[in-house]
C-alpha cells in the first residue's frame, strides 16, 4: 500500500502541474487578441483560438479539420497556401509580414503575419504554427505620423518661400525708389519751368506723368509695408491723440476729393475727445485707405458717411458708403493680399489690393478689430476700433521742469502713472480727508520705493500724488523696465490693500508706463531703460471701465426669425458680453441675450444688447474658421441684473 | 549779393543733376560729390553753408560724414539735411543722433526741400 501511494502521489502531482500548465496556455489562446491557429501538413486546422473563431463568427472547434480555402477568398487562400508551403519546405519561418486584408465585414484592413514551422521529436515537419495581428491602427498611426512630416516640411518650405518672398520684395522696392526719385525731380523741374517754358499742352502731359508718379510710389510703399509686415520689421511709434483730430486733419481733403466726384462726404464726431494710444501716421493711413476706398467705389451723387462712436473701452471708426458694393463671394477675401474689390465697368479701379490688407495689419497690431458688412447696389460699411486711452496731464509745471532739466544731462528715466478711479467716492465713502489720505498714500509709496532694492533707486526719484483726483506720476531715473514694472505693480497691489483695509473693495486703478517707442509696452526686454524726450511725454493706459470676467456658461441669443444662437464661453462686464459665435452678426443691430452665472443657476439674466464690434477668427495661412468674436453692449440693463454682475465681478480678483 | 553754396552729396549722378537744375534756378551756387570721402574732404576744403547729404553711400556712409563734421569744432556749425531712400524711422532717429539738422525721405518733394534749406539757411 505504501509503495503505491508513493507511487500515485507524484503521478497526480504531475497531472495537476499539467492541468495547471494547460490552463495558462489555454487562457493565453482565448484571451490574447491576436489570431493563433496551429495546421498540419496538408494545411487543415487542428486547432485555433478564440479570437480567430470569433474573428470568423465561429466556435474554435468548427474550424478544426477545415482549411484556408473554406474560410477565405480563392485568391488569399492560394496565397495562404503558398506561404505555408514555402514555411513547411524550408523550415525558414516567416515574420511579421504585412499585408493589407479584407475583413469578412468588408473593411480593409493591416495584419501582420508570423508562420513557424512545426517538427516531431525527429525532425521532420508535421505543420505550423501561425500568429495573425491587427495592426490596422499602427499602420494608421505610421501613415498619419508621415503625413504629419510631409505637412511639417511643406510648411517650413513654405515659410522659406514667403520670407524670400518678403525679402525680394523688400530689395526691388528699395531699389525702384532711387529712379522713381529721379523721375518725379526731372518731371517737376520741366513743369516748374525751372529750364524753359512748356505749353499748355505739354503741362497737362507733364502733371499726368507726375500722378503717376504719385501713383507708382504709392504701390510701392505698400509693397514695402506689405514686406515689412511679413517680416515683422514695421515698427510702430506710438503718440497720444484724439482721434477726431485726426480724422479732422483729414477731412478737407476727402471732402473736397469727394466734391469733384459728386459725393457727399460727412463726419460725425462724439462731443468728447477720445484719446488712442497710436501711431499716427499709420493710422492715418488706414483712415485714408477707407475713405478713398469708399470715393473710388461710390458712384457720382453717392454719399460717404465717416463715424466716430466711443464703445465700452473701445473707439469704432466707420467709413460707410452708399456704393457699388462688394459680393458674397468677394467678401471673406476681401482683407486678403493683392485682392482689388469688384471690377465693375466705369469704376476707375487703381492699386494693386494691398491697401485693406496693410489696413488689417496695422489695425490688429494697434489691437484693434477691422471688420466690414456689404450688399452689391446698397453700400459697404468698413468698421475699426481702436483701444480708448485714460488720458490725464500727469505732470504738472513743476514736475515737467525737473523732468527738463534730468533729460537734458542726459538721464535715461521710466515715468509710472498711477490713476485711482472714482477716488472721490472712495474718500467719501472712507470720509477721509485729502490730507490724511495723501499722507496714508505717500507712506505707501515710501515703503514700495523703499522695498524695491533701495540701492538701485536714484535718489532723483520724484512723485507727485494728488489724492483729490486719484493721481500719481513717479518719475524713476535710471531703472530698467522691469524695474519700474515691478514697482507699479506693487504699489498697485498696495493701494488696492489700503482701500480694502478701510472697506473700500471695488476699486479700480489704472498703471500707466510711459514710453513713446513701444518697447515699454510690451514689456519684453526688462533691460534698457527707453529715452524719450520731454515733448512726448504722455500718459496712456489702457481704457477698461469696467472689471470683467470670464467663465464658461450657457449663453443664448436670440436672433430675429426666431433663430437662437448658443455660444459656451463668455467674457462679462457691467457694460456688456463678449463671446464667440458661428454667425455674423450686423453691427449696431440689436438683440436680447440670456445667461446664468455657473454658480448661481437660479437667476437668468436677460438683457437687450448692440452689436458693437465684431473680430473673424483667422486660422493659419487667413483661413476663415467660420467663427466670429463679438462685442455686444448692454442696453439699459435692468438694475436687479446690474446688482447680480457687479456682485459676481466684486467676487473676482 | 554772394551766392550761398550747398555741397551735395549724393552717389546717384541723375539725382545730382536733377538736383543741381533745382538748386540752380534758386540761385544757388551747387557743388557736388559722389562718394563720402570726396564729399567729406570738400566740406573741409570749401566750407559751404549748407551740406545735402545722402545716407548711402560709397567709402563712408552718410552717417558717418555728419558725425565727422558735426563733431569737429571748425565744420559743425555747417547745417546738415540728410537725405535718403529710407523710411525707417529708426534711420531718422540715427540720423538726429549723429547730428544732422533735417531729414528728407526720397521720392521727396522738390519745394519742400527748397523751403528747408532756405529755413536752415536763415537760422545760421
Amino acid at each position: 500500500m505504501k509503495k503505491t501511494t508513493r507511487i500515485t502521489e507524484p503521478k497526480h502531482m504531475e497531472f495537476v502541474e499539467l492541468k495547471n500548465k494547460y490552463q495558462l496556455l489555454k487562457d493565453l489562446m482565448d484571451f490574447i487578441p491576436d489570431v493563433i491557429y496551429f495546421k498540419d501538413v496538408k494545411g487543415k486546422f487542428i486547432m485555433v483560438n478564440q479570437a480567430h473563431a470569433v474573428g470568423l463568427g465561429v466556435k474554435p472547434e468548427a474550424l478544426v479539420g477545415k482549411t484556408d480555402f473554406d474560410l477565405f477568398s480563392r485568391d488569399r487562400a492560394i496565397k495562404m497556401i503558398e506561404d505555408d508551403a514555402n514555411v513547411m519546405s524550408t523550415g525558414k519561418p516567416i515574420i511579421d509580414k504585412v499585408e493589407r486584408a479584407t475583413r469578412t465585414d468588408g473593411v480593409d484592413n493591416y495584419v501582420s503575419t508570423t508562420k513557424i514551422p512545426r517538427y516531431d521529436h525527429k525532425g521532420k515537419v508535421i505543420g505550423l504554427i501561425g500568429i495573425t495581428r491587427d495592426i490596422t491602427r499602427r499602420m494608421q498611426f505610421e501613415r498619419l505620423r508621415k503625413d504629419k512630416n510631409s505637412i511639417q516640411k511643406k510648411l517650413e518650405s513654405l515659410e522659406e518661400v514667403s520670407a524670400m518672398k518678403s525679402e525680394f520684395i523688400s530689395a526691388v522696392s528699395h531699389e525702384l525708389r532711387t529712379p522713381l526719385a529721379v523721375i518725379k525731380q526731372l518731371v517737376t523741374i520741366v513743369f516748374n519751368e525751372v529750364v524753359g517754358r512748356v505749353n499748355y499742352k505739354q503741362k497737362g502731359a507733364l502733371q499726368k506723368t507726375l500722378d503717376n508718379v504719385e501713383r507708382l510710389k504709392k504701390i510701392i510703399d505698400d509693397l514695402l509695408d506689405v514686406s515689412r509686415i511679413e517680416r515683422n520689421t514695421l515698427k510702430l511709434h506710438y503718440s497720444l491723440v484724439d482721434v477726431v483730430d485726426l480724422l479732422k486733419d483729414s477731412a478737407s481733403f476727402f471732402t473736397q476729393l469727394a466734391a469733384e466726384k459728386n459725393i457727399s462726404l460727412k463726419y460725425s464726431y462724439p462731443k468728447e475727445p477720445v484719446n488712442v494710444f497710436i501711431d499716427v501716421d499709420r493710422i492715418r493711413q488706414v483712415i485714408s485707405n477707407l475713405i478713398s476706398n469708399a470715393i473710388k467705389f461710390t458712384m457720382d451723387g453717392g454719399m460717404i458717411k465717416v463715424e466716430v462712436k466711443i464703445l465700452e473701452a473701445k473707439v469704432r471708426i466707420g467709413v460707410i458708403d452708399t456704393g457699388i458694393g462688394i459680393s458674397n463671394a468677394d467678401l471673406p477675401s476681401i482683407f486678403n493680399k493683392f485682392i482689388q474689390v469688384s471690377k465693375l465697368a466705369g469704376t476707375d479701379n487703381k492699386g494693386v489690393g494691398l491697401g485693406l490688407s496693410i489696413s488689417k495689419k496695422l489695425v490688429e497690431r494697434h489691437k484693434g478689430e477691422i471688420w466690414v458688412e456689404s450688399k452689391v447696389g446698397v453700400g459697404s460699411r468698413f468698421y475699426f476700433t481702436l483701444l480708448r486711452f485714460y488720458t490725464l496731464d500727469m505732470l504738472g509745471k513743476s514736475l515737467r521742469d525737473r523732468v527738463g532739466k534730468l533729460i537734458k544731462s542726459g538721464v535715461s528715466m521710466h515715468f509710472v502713472s498711477l490713476l485711482i478711479l472714482n477716488c472721490n467716492e472712495f474718500r467719501k465713502r472712507m470720509r477721509i480727508g485729502s490730507k490724511p489720505l495723501f499722507k496714508d498714500l505717500h507712506a505707501i509709496l515710501d515703503s514700495v520705493l523703499k522695498n524695491v532694492k533701495s540701492k538701485d533707486i536714484d535718489k532723483r526719484a520724484m512723485s507727485v500724488i494728488s489724492p483729490q483726483a486719484g493721481k500719481f506720476s513717479i518719475i524713476l531715473p535710471e531703472v530698467s523696465n522691469r524695474q519700474a514694472a515691478n514697482i507699479s505693480r506693487l504699489l498697485k497691489y498696495k493701494i488696492k490693500q489700503y482701500f480694502a483695509s478701510n472697506k473700500v473693495q471695488d476699486i479700480f486703478i489704472t498703471v500707466g508706463s510711459l514710453s513713446y517707442s513701444q518697447k515699454v509696452f510690451s514689456h519684453d526686454d526688462g533691460l534698457s531703460p527707453s529715452r524719450f524726450s520731454i515733448k512726448e511725454i504722455y500718459i496712456g493706459s489702457e481704457m477698461r471701465r469696467f472689471k470683467r470676467m470670464s467663465f464658461k456658461t450657457n449663453i443664448k441669443l436670440f436672433l430675429p426669425e426666431e433663430k437662437v444662437e448658443l455660444s459656451e464661453s463668455v467674457d462679462v462686464s457691467i457694460g456688456g458680453v463678449c463671446l464667440v459665435i458661428k454667425r455674423l452678426l450686423k453691427t449696431d443691430s440689436q438683440l436680447k441675450l440670456s445667461f446664468v452665472f455657473p454658480e448661481n443657476k437660479e437667476v437668468i439674466i436677460v438683457a437687450k444688447v448692440r452689436v458693437a464690434w465684431i473680430r473673424k477668427i483667422d486660422l493659419l495661412f487667413g483661413e476663415d474658421a467660420g467663427k466670429y468674436k463679438v462685442g455686444l453692449e448692454f442696453i439699459n440693463l435692468k438694475n436687479e441684473y446690474k446688482k447680480i454682475i457687479s456682485r459676481r465681478l466684486a467676487k473676482t480678483t | 549779393m554772394i551766392k550761398k553754396r550747398i555741397l551735395l552729396i549724393e552717389d546717384e549722378v541723375d539725382m545730382v543733376y536733377a538736383l543741381t537744375l533745382h538748386l540752380e534756378a534758386m540761385h544757388y551756387e551747387v557743388l557736388s560729390a559722389t562718394d563720402g570721402q570726396i564729399g567729406l574732404d570738400m566740406a573741409r576744403k570749401e566750407k559751404p553753408d549748407l551740406i545735402i547729404l545722402d545716407l548711402m553711400l560709397p567709402k563712408i556712409d552718410g552717417y558717418r560724414v555728419c558725425r565727422m563734421l558735426k563733431f569737429d569744432e571748425k565744420y559743425k556749425k555747417i547745417p546738415i539735411i540728410m537725405f535718403t531712400a529710407r523710411v525707417q524711422e529708426h534711420d531718422k532717429k540715427l540720423g538726429q543722433e549723429v547730428g544732422a539738422d533735417a531729414y528728407i525721405t526720397k521720392p521727396f518733394d522738390a519745394q519742400v526741400l527748397l523751403n528747408k534749406i532756405s529755413a536752415l539757411l536763415k537760422e545760421h
